[in-house]
């Protein structure tokens, strides 16, 4: 194998640049599966029938909590690459760690939120409003989800094997992952929650 | 060491992402027009998302650069034509007749 020592570490391969590129390409799929979803909740978001409205559940502190648990993530996995690239192990452990738990903390307080809604009487079957809704921020959490297994997958394949060519490529992989959950969690902030709570 | 693990420009990407966050928040905390509140949710979603695409996602630093950025042009395309084709055929369309 070939290897590049003047690109950084997930670059360092012709393998490694194709995998990137690959999930970039995997990322514009991701566009488009959370644009349908976003189609979706824009057509129903005013039939909720007999079920609640967007402004009587919409609550904006947990709101809030999730925006800043998530964009903090984001912002320390970035610092777990430029780490990484400096080739400081254990500091890109530690953000990766703090990456994990503080997306950890941003499902808990979504599954609070989805608790709250079903004690209000707000269920996935209540409205069309709700289906919709529930099934975008649903898609949403589960791709956190499944984030923090791959996460952690990641972080014990590092803590083995140590940066390699392969390990770095996904590490990175994973960030462009992370990163990508945050963009879509923006436009739920502001198109979904904002939007929902503007007062007309 | 703290200067080394955090580079500036990652930390101003940071405050300024949560500086949008909070910008966004004024359609809800003052009256304004419908019109008004989408075009500062728009700015301000679209300013985040280019933060992190360009800053931490770090698009433009690879030699397949234009291939990234016409990969993801084309699936912004793709998810604009899906939502404001589909408000066509079910919302806007509708309320005219």
């Amino acid at each position: 194998m070939k290897v590049d020592e003047t690109l950084p570490l997930e670059y360092s391969t012709e393998e490694n640049q194709l995998k990137i590129l690959g999930f970039w390409i995997f990322l514009g799929a991701e566009i488009a599966l959370f644009s349908t979803l976003f189609a979706v909740y824009f057509t129903l978001e005013n039939r909720f029938g007999t079920g609640p409205s967007a402004q009587e559940i919409f609550h904006m502190p947990p709101v809030m909590i999730e925006t800043i648990l998530l964009l903090t993530s984001s912002f320390t996995i970035g610092l777990g690459i430029h780490a990484m690239r400096l080739g400081l192990k254990k500091a890109m452990m530690a953000f990766f760690v703090i990456t994990l738990v503080l997306g950890l903390g941003f499902l808990g307080v979504e599954i609070y939120e989805f608790v709250t809604y079903v004690n209000e009487g707000a269920t996935i079957q209540t409205s069309a409003f709700l289906s919709s809704l529930m099934t975008l921020l649903g898609t949403h959490g589960l791709h956190v989800t499944f984030g923090l297994f791959w996460g952690t997958a990641i972080l014990l394949q590092v803590r083995k094997r140590g940066l390699t060519p392969e390990t770095a490529n996904k590490s990175f992989i994973f960030s462009l992952y992370w990163h990508f959950l945050d963009v879509v969690w923006i436009f739920i902030f502001s198109f979904v929650y904002l939007k929902g709570l503007m007062v007309l | 060491m703290m200067k080394q693990l955090f580079p500036k420009q990652h930390v101003m990407g940071f405050i300024f992402s949560l500086a949008l966050s909070v910008v966004a928040l004024a359609v809800i905390t003052f009256d304004m027009s419908y019109k008004m509140g989408m075009g500062i949710l728009l700015v301000t979603a679209l300013a985040q998302a280019s933060v992190q695409l360009l800053l931490f996602m770090h698009i433009g630093e690879s030699e397949d650069r234009r291939t990234l950025y016409t990969n993801i042009g084309y699936a912004l395309f793709v998810g604009v034509v899906t939502i404001l084709g589909t408000l066509f055929t079910m919302i806007w369309g509708y309320q005219i007749r």
